[in-house]
């Protein structure tokens, strides 16, 4: 009967909590959209920068990410290496050689980052394939046919079927140098891969540095990218000596550290949203509870408790977060669904943003995440029963007496 | 042994610093089955009285005895549990909880003393058709006229069967027809139960039908027809 | 009140000035003819050597046998004769510019001023080592630090606007014959980073030069590049036009 009194006590001044709920539900549902654009947005930064370049999870010699050392290399078996195939989490594995060196044509050139890769492996790590704005892929029996990102291209004025010359220090102490032809121009937003990276099939590659048979590291993607430093923890053991495993997490710290200071943003966003949200309810039963005073001394004097009372007032708190939850959640659903969907196109007006080694897609493009339902679910019922404990306590501390004599 | 007693008691209330003697030594007992009236004008302590029997509100000075339990320093819980196990209260007008049907609202003294809802239900019921209300169970208390309304209050303080049932000035809102009708029914239950009833009235009709009368004038106890029998 | 205040002293101030000027450039024009000589000992008006190069790095040891021509601090060319896979592999610098050509694709290619201070040939020598070490006279303040009976020992400064990697050079020459002994190299942070040592001093013409450098990166101590000239030959009929582009490429 508590809990049908609470209930029909919410419905007796309707508009003042049809008000106070459609406010509720309005900064649930726009936070929750909020949150998965959001989302969406870390999502593809995070893309950018392991599915356009580093990949989940990468193999390679201690400090080769940090130093790029031409002799830190591997042996090209070890992309084969049992622990890796019986590692369920990894999807693709791809052997990478990399090598820096001088890229030029006539009198301009460019000092150059160049992939060496076997395109059907690389393809199934990174997804350059996708961000091809002109030509083709490198392909392993086109011997030197490279793809190059869009600002190199622009900077060296090159077209497709340019021929390049690549000069380098091979391995050997020789000058290691060959010819390039452009097969392919790709376009990804982080300037730094689009004026800096050159993917070329990696025999090529080997031959021009030297280095028969070696990678300096095995790039790899996983089902789930959230679950790198695991694996990778995972992994290490079962792994030869003086190689060393490394998450994106280890690859990109910025990265990590704005993907965890995302939880913290989520929670203040929440918390401002809901600041206002939380003072309308409060607002609202403050009105209700004076509103009733009367009521509650009558209540009193029949012999319910102070602590019924103030349950009572709560429980309605918590019925209208209930239902401003269920609609919001709902709502914030059904818009999360349309950005995932559909999203809006913003190229036109901005354009992308490098940021913690990723890059910021000029899109809005929602994301399902849990915890951007359960956050703002698990807030709303919190400030809910927050905004309700003061006029909850308010009518547990009135005076019957003086109640009563109210008209 | 009396069912309630009041002991030399005294309220005073107060106004930002000035002093308002409600009530000034008043000793009063009670016994079981009395059906007795607190009269007096307006503002001669009648409601400040009844709130005092009823453990709603602390006396200044004195003691109130109920049941042979004294309740001065008792916490605000502990006043409510006896409340509701003891006292039944009616007040002037707008007894129930607009949202509770009549019998939700005669239910409610039960539901906090958690009785099961068959037998609330069955109670209820059968105050219902004592007090002349049946068929009005579901109706809203809007959807009920003064003197219904006033007897599902009446339902809802006799639900629990408590010792003593308070009323303050029940019939002034009624029209003397259905006060007196009203008034009626409270004596009849009064001796068909043997329910204790004090209540508080100014209208000399409704005292005239009172086995006891207390008269208070200015918070002092001017006369009971008790005493002076 | 100042003691510059009075008049004969503001009349005297700058004369002294002007003279302390004077003697120290007096000073200088002798220090800065000795490094000029020093770099150029392999140059003179004009030259022609044959060159062995041995660098030794952690990961591989190589050889290479090389042919080069220079004229004035400005014109410079050399050419890789052995290993047989480099043979052809030719740099050009033109005053300081510097041109690579590339016999297996047949190209040639400017070495862009992001790669100046990369390694040339694989050697402990830089390309900026090529075009800069002609004018430290120029870019550098010269002062004699040290002087004994047999040597010269002079610390380098760069000029507030001149465009070096170094913080500090120091050269120490021997006085008769006047030959290079040794050059230490200090970064920005005037940390002691290579090392050049002459020796083999011989006899080619007139002068005295040591056909022998060897350079030695110190944060690599296992490692260091030789340098050893086998014919040197001066004042050659040589002009500007040998040293085209046009000629890198040819033989
Ligand atoms: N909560 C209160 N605060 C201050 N004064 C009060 C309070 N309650 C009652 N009084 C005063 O105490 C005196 C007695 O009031 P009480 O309500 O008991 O009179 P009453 O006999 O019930 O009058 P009425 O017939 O008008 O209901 C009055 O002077 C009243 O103003
Ligand atoms: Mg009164």
């Amino acid at each position: 009967m508590l809990l049908s009194l609470a209930f029909r006590n919410l419905w007796r001044n309707r508009r003042r909590t049809l008000l106070t709920l459609s406010a509720m539900v309005v900064s649930a549902a726009l936070l929750i959209l909020a949150l998965g654009v959001f989302s969406g947005m870390f999502k593809d930064m995070l893309a950018s920068a392991t599915e356009q370049y580093y990949g989940h999870l990468v193999l390679a010699k201690p400090e080769y990410h940090l130093r790029r050392d031409l002799f830190a290399n591997l042996s090209v078996d070890i992309t084969n290496h049992p622990a890796l195939m019986n590692e369920p989490e990894i999807l693709a594995r791809s052997p990478r050689l990399r090598s820096f060196g001088l890229l030029s044509k006539q009198l301009s050139s460019q000092p150059v980052e160049l992939l060496g890769i076997i395109p059907e492996l690389e393809q199934q790590v990174t997804s350059l394939q996708n961000k091809i704005t002109a030509g083709d892929y490198p392909k392993l029996e086109d011997r030197n046919g490279a793809m190059i990102g869009q600002g190199l291209a622009k900077k060296m004025k090159l077209k497709l079927g340019d021929e390049l010359v690549f000069v380098t220090q091979a391995a050997d102490g020789s000058i290691g140098n060959d010819l390039l032809i452009v097969r392919g121009v790709f376009a990804t937003g982080d300037s730094r891969n689009d004026n800096n990276l050159v993917l070329v099939p990696l025999p090529w590659l080997q031959e021009v540095v030297v280095l028969p048979g070696r990678i300096h590291e095995v790039a790899m993607t996983l089902a789930n990218p959230m679950l790198a430093a695991e694996v990778a923890d995972r992994l290490t053991p079962h792994l030869p000596e003086n190689t060393e495993v490394l998450g994106w997490g280890d690859l990109l710290p910025e990265m990590r550290e704005v993907i965890a200071a995302y939880g913290v943003s989520r929670m203040i966003i929440v918390t401002i949203l809901y600041l206002a949200t939380g003072l309308g309810i409060l607002n609202t039963f403050f009105m209700s509870v004076m509103e009733r005073t009367r009521e509650f001394g009558i209540l009193m004097a029949q012999g319910m408790r102070p602590m019924a009372i103030r349950a009572l007032v709560l429980l309605e708190t918590l019925f209208l977060g209930g239902i401003a939850l269920a609609i919001g959640l709902f709502c914030g659903a059904l818009m999360t669904l349309y950005m995932q969907q559909i999203g809006i196109d913003l190229t036109s007006y901005i354009t992308p943003i490098t940021y913690a080694g990723g890059t910021i897609l000029p899109r809005l493009h929602a994301v399902f995440e849990v915890a951007n339902f359960l956050v703002p679910a698990g807030m709303l019922l919190l400030v809910s029963l927050v905004a309700g404990f003061l006029p909850a306590n308010r009518a547990a501390r009135l005076n019957p007496v003086v109640a009563v004599r109210e008209d | 042994m009396s069912l309630i007693e009041l002991k030399n008691v005294s309220k005073i209330y107060r106004l930002g610093n000035q002093e308002i003697p409600a009530l000034t030594n008043v000793s009063l007992t009670f016994d079981e089955g009395e059906f007795a009236v607190l009269a007096g004008p307006s503002g001669s302590g009648k409601t400040t009285a009844l709130n005092l029997i009823g453990c709603l509100d602390r006396p200044t000075s004195g003691e109130v005895i109920v049941s042979n339990l004294t309740l001065g320093t008792a916490s605000s819980k502990q006043l409510a549990d006896f409340r509701l196990h003891h006292i039944g209260f009616i007040f002037q007008s707008y007894n129930l909880i607009p949202v509770l049907t009549a019998a939700e609202n005669a239910e409610f003294t039960l539901m906090l003393q958690k009785v099961p809802k068959l037998k609330r239900r069955k109670i209820v019921c059968q105050l219902f058709a004592d007090l002349g209300i049946d068929g009005l169970e579901d109706r809203r208390p809007a959807d009920l006229s003064g003197g219904q309304q006033q007897r599902v209050a009446i339902a809802r303080a006799m639900a629990a069967n408590p010792h003593v049932i308070l009323a303050d000035e029940p019939t002034a809102n009624l029209d003397s027809h259905t006060a007196e009708e009203l008034l009626a029914l409270m004596r009849q239950l009064n001796q068909e139960k043997g329910t204790t009833f004090i209540f508080s009235s100014h209208d000399d009709r409704v005292i005239s039908q009172a086995q006891r009368v207390i008269r208070l004038e200015d918070g002092r106890l001017a006369d009971d027809s008790k005493e002076s029998q | 009140m100042s003691i510059y205040n009075t008049p004969l002293i503001r009349k005297l101030l700058p004369l002294l000035i002007l003279l302390s000027i004077l003697s120290t450039t007096a000073l200088a024009l002798d220090i800065q003819s000795v490094i000029r000589e020093v770099e150029q000992q392999y140059m003179g008006t004009s030259s022609r050597a044959r060159t062995t190069m041995q660098v030794k790095t952690s990961h591989w040891e190589r050889t290479l046998e090389m042919e080069a021509w220079s004229l004035e601090r400005d014109y410079f060319m050399v050419r890789i004769l052995e290993p047989a896979k480099e043979r052809g592999v030719a740099t050009l610098k033109r005053n300081r510019e510097v041109w690579n050509y590339l016999p297996k694709v047949d190209r040639i290619i400017k070495v862009p001023p992001s790669m100046m201070g990369g390694s040339w040939m694989g050697s402990h020598i830089t390309n900026d080592d090529l075009v800069k070490a002609n004018h430290i006279d120029e870019d550098f303040q010269l002062r004699l630090l040290e002087e004994t009976e047999t040597n010269y020992v002079i610390e380098c400064l760069p000029k507030e606007d001149a465009a070096v990697v170094w913080g500090k050079i120091v050269y120490r020459v021997r006085k008769t014959p006047q030959v290079p002994e040794q050059i230490d190299y200090f970064d920005e942070e005037m940390v002691r980073v290579r090392e050049i040592h002459f020796d083999d001093i011989q006899q080619i013409g007139e002068r005295i030069v040591p056909l022998r450098l060897t350079v030695l990166p110190l944060e690599k101590p296992d490692e260091m590049t030789v340098l050893h000239y086998r014919e040197l030959v001066y004042d050659l009929d040589l002009d500007e036009s040998y040293f085209s582009l046009r000629n890198l490429e040819s033989r």
